[in-house]
């Protein structure tokens, strides 16, 4: 039992984690929720009494939500709802498109825990992707016609580049550890900086758009971009993009859960050798698990080039880091990224909201933000980090567990 | 706690205390649907060796650790010496005297054998405020060498033998004060060298006083080392039994519940056609050192070929070659004539290759997985269970209720996860698994390892019953009485080499081990087959 090397307190704290069921932990992160809402009033209040401001915890989470979904709720009046309020408008455009990006985001960091890996290079996946992406739109735009047959031509050929490109980055840190076991957490984080600075490099001198100051592309045509659909333009948010995204996730819950390669990836995942002893090729596995977990990352990229920017340009936002608290918020779960995304897409969209209405400084409301998630993400790092010690639930009741009397 | 450097002297041994010095009355400890220990009463005289037999899940582990601490019975009381005793953690037990060696080690590996044995009782000096690093080490040798122990208290403890490590297990208890020692399965990790010097330290521990609690589920030790042994089944005690008038037949009954075959039936058969052939195989380590070195071997169908030797001498390498999961420096494996020897273990498998691995836990099940998912492992890519890429869950279900109905897994149903299952089960899991892939060539690496008398006797019978199939089947296994009884032919092997392969008929037990030692017995010629 490798768990005995850890100190008795330790153990017992991560025993709590390691054994609940899917309820549980569904339940833990409510009341986890919960307490973070408590605790940050109090930072709030606490933050005000000393700053002289009178800041109002109830007031802030009121505007948080109101500025994520759109202010469903009237606050200066009596009734609890604001008249003719419909989900279909631009905050909510807002906090859906974070959602969209960061569920692509969270489901490539998930599907490689799920093999036992972990993929920090999301982001520069995520950032050669919608480069290629946008690159290959700008090059290809001009030979398709425009229009509706364009656009049905052009998107599902952005997404595959993105793909691909992403696949390909992510392969490399999975070569590297299948074949000179080189650390994919190292290589990961390597080959981000490598990303970024070979994006910022191309761009600048080769691609930029001269009619620009600033290293961006030269634009997506209208009819090859992710416009909204539904939702207003110009909210940087497409239906289309959130519909695509649902679709991902059922099908990287259905890979998992239904194929022989999701079994031999989830295998690998929990139990190295036993997956060699099924017949999987660990060398191929580690490869093909970061490929899939790229690619992911790189549809996550074309999707802000072709929906957000509209092109590509430098400071792509951190994305693919914060793909990784989704992944850990969701427990690893492909369905559990929706909620996870929705969560910090509610949380982008309304902080902005409670500076710009409430005057609170936006130190503070970053404050908030990293609390809650901090709250919610706790519980299961703790479940992970037990799992990964090898700290079982309970102690087994007799030798070898005595279940079967 | 420097004071309890010095284990107290035994001046309870002598006629003057009449009370036993364990008597455990009546004791009942639940879990979540099982009674692990249904009133159980144990008494265990003072300087004596006490077994606890059983099969896995018969509750001996649980009645110790209540005797230890780590579990709170709901009913019944412990008296230590007549006195009643309420233990709520082990460091109560320990204060009083009773001292655990448990199966795994808890030693810190890159301290010495001093400091782990002072750990958490550390002499100190400076007021306490450093640790007295001499006053350990001269306690340590002290001890060891009161109880002929033989271990240098400076070693690191990364670098001592794993009978060593034990050693220094017990030694910490001694050094704690303990005048009870609990062993949990002792001999499971150890060769049969180190068993006997194992054997060696408990008579000399007796001879001073001590009182040793033993548990175990392997008949012939307990048979061997114990003055009284007790048999739990099912959470009772059903009897405690002289060893001297028991026999080994009636204490697996005893275990089982039933009556159990020790010996093997099997009929003579002539083996057939040759399906698996090893031919000058050589496997290096990373280092070069040659761990098969020019092995060959035929197993024909209708045959039995079991490799007798003892453990790390090659044969864990031999089998990775011939199943697949390591591709050997050199020579050949061909399976009906066919060069397997690079092929992947997918193929193998695909091709009819069963293994049953030796490292259950690691290799054989997935642990966390339940037993519908683990019932797939290996077939992943087999289209009885799968419809293109898609797994056929539906199917899978089915075929583990089939292996579960069939060999008699004990377990609520098929979504229990593995880990949950006791050794025994889980190795019935595993062998129908592999069986009901109905193979053409099953390897079977210590196939009964850690498994219970009743499990055994399947195990074997089903091996027997492959072979009168048609199958070929290489057995290795590190018991030497399975290895005879299940054998056609016996191949022994010794330091990567198979230096002689013998008639398990016409040897006897000493010839065999002394080719397990590497010597050619004087007294055959060695027919060199």
């Amino acid at each position: 039992m490798s768990e005995s090397r850890y100190p008795k307190p330790v153990r017992r704290f991560l025993r709590f984690f390691v054994g609940n069921s899917i309820v549980e932990r569904i339940l833990i992160s409510i009341a986890a929720l919960i307490t973070a809402v408590i605790v940050s009033s109090l930072i709030v209040l606490v933050a005000g009494y000393l700053s002289g401001e009178a800041y109002n915890p109830l007031e802030i989470f009121a505007v948080l939500v109101n500025g994520a979904f759109g202010s469903p709720f009237d606050l200066d009046s009596a009734r609890l709802f604001t008249e003719g309020w419909s989900p279909i408008n631009f905050s909510m455009g807002t906090t859906l498109k974070e959602t969209t990006l960061l569920i692509f985001a969270g489901l490539a960091v998930a599907v490689a825990f799920r093999g036992d890996l972990f993929n920090i290079g999301v982001q520069g996946q995520l950032v050669l992707g919608g480069l290629a992406a946008a690159l290959a739109l700008v090059w290809v735009a001009p030979f398709v016609p425009g229009g509706l047959a364009g656009t049905l031509l052009l998107i599902p050929f952005g997404l595959l580049v993105g793909a691909i490109v992403g696949g390909l980055y992510g392969a490399i840190p999975g070569a590297l550890k299948a074949y000179t076991g080189a650390n994919e957490v190292i290589t990961t984080i390597m080959l981000n900086t490598i990303a970024t600075g070979t994006a910022f490099f191309l761009v600048s001198a080769y691609f930029a758009d001269p009619t620009l100051q600033s290293v961006k592309t030269r634009p997506i045509p209208d009819f090859a971009r992710l416009n909204g659909v539904v939702f207003p333009q110009g909210g940087q948010f497409s239906l289309v993009a959130l519909v695509l995204a649902l679709l991902a996730t059922v099908g990287v819950y259905y890979v998992l859960r239904y194929t022989s390669f999701g079994y031999d990836l989830r295998v690998s995942g929990k139990q190295a050798k036993a997956a060699l002893y099924g017949g999987a090729n660990a060398e191929k596995m580690v490869v093909s698990t970061m490929t899939l977990s790229g690619a992911l990352g790189g549809i996550a990229g074309a999707m802000w080039s072709m929906m957000v920017i509209g092109a590509w340009r430098q400071g792509v936002p951190s994305i693919g880091f914060d793909g990784i608290t989704v992944s850990v918020l969701a427990g690893n779960n492909p369905i559990g990224v929706i909620p996870a995304s929705l969560l910090f897409g509610v949380l982008k969209g309304g902080s902005n909201a409670i500076n710009f209405q409430l005057g609170v400084p936006p130190e503070l409301v970053a404050v908030l933000r990293g609390m809650i998630i901090l709250f919610i993400a706790m519980p299961e790092a703790f479940r992970m980090l037990g799992n990964w010690l090898g700290v079982k639930p309970e102690p087994a009741a007799a030798t070898g567990g005595g279940g079967d009397e | 706690m420097a004071q309890s450097t010095q284990p107290p002297e035994d001046d309870t041994g002598g006629s003057t205390d009449p009370s036993p010095a364990v008597r455990m009355e009546n004791i009942t400890k639940r879990f979540p649907g099982v009674v692990a220990n249904d009133q159980v009463t144990l008494e265990v005289e003072r300087g004596s060796v006490h077994t606890l037999l059983g099969e896995n899940g018969a509750g001996k582990s649980t009645l110790m650790n209540v005797l230890y601490g780590l579990y709170q019975q709901e009913e019944g009381t412990v008296y230590l010496n007549g006195q009643e005793m309420d233990f709520q953690t082990p460091q109560d037990a320990i204060d009083a005297g009773v001292g655990m060696i448990h199966q795994h080690f808890m030693l810190v590996d890159t301290m010495t054998v001093a400091e782990n044995v002072t750990l958490g009782n550390e002499p100190r000096k400076w007021n306490g405020l450093a640790y007295d690093a001499k006053r350990a080490r001269e306690a340590v040798r002290e001890l060891s060498d009161r109880y002929n122990f033989d271990l240098d208290p400076t070693a690191k403890v990364e670098d001592i033998s794993v009978g060593e490590k034990q050693r220094v297990e017990i030694l910490k208890t001694l050094y704690r004060g303990a005048d009870v020692l609990i062993f949990d399965e002792p001999t499971a990790v150890l060769t049969p060298q180190e068993v006997e010097e194992l054997f060696r330290i408990v008579d000399e521990l007796t001879e001073q006083g001590k009182t040793l609690i033993f548990i175990t589920h392997k008949l012939g030790e307990a048979m061997e080392i114990s003055d009284d042994i007790t048999v739990l089944r099912d959470g009772e005690n059903v009897g405690t039994v002289d060893p001297e008038t028991a026999t080994r037949e009636s204490l697996a009954e005893l275990m089982v519940g039933r009556e159990v075959m020790l010996d093997v039936q099997k009929d003579e058969r002539e083996p057939g056609e040759p399906s698996l052939t090893v031919s000058d195989l050589v496997v290096e380590s990373d280092n070069g050192v040659r761990q098969v070195d020019e092995v060959d071997l035929t197993v024909h169908e209708d045959e039995i070929l079991g490799i007798a030797g003892v453990d790390g001498n090659g044969q864990s390498q031999l089998v990775d070659s011939i199943v697949g999961l390591e591709v050997p420096d050199e020579g050949t494996v061909e399976l009906y004539g066919e060069d397997v020897t690079n092929i992947s273990r997918r193929e193998h498998i695909k091709r009819g290759m069963s293994f049953v691995p030796e490292d259950r836990q690691a290799r054989g099940l997935v642990m966390d997985f339940d037993l519908v998912e683990n019932a797939l492992l290996g077939n992943q890519y087999d289209p009885s269970y799968t419809n293109g890429p898609r797994v056929d869950w539906g199917t899978t279900r089915n075929h583990a209720e089939n292996i579960i109905d069939e060999y008699d897994v004990r377990t609520p149903n098929a979504q229990t996860a593995s880990e949950s299952l006791s050794g025994g089960n889980q190795q019935k899991f595993i062998v129908g698994r592999e069986i009901l892939r109905d193979p053409d060539v099953i390897v079977a690496s210590h196939p009964t390892r850690g498994v219970d008398v009743g499990s055994i006797e399947f195990i074997h019978d089903q091996l027997i019953e492959l072979r009168d199939q048609g199958k070929a089947v290489l057995l290795v296994s590190s018991k030497l009485d399975e290895v005879q009884q299940l054998s056609d032919r016996i191949a022994v092997m010794y330091e990567g080499e198979i230096i002689d392969i013998v008639d398990p008929d016409d040897v006897t037990d000493q010839d065999i081990g002394l080719l397990m030692a590497g010597e050619m017995p004087d007294s055959y010629g060695g027919d060199g087959e």
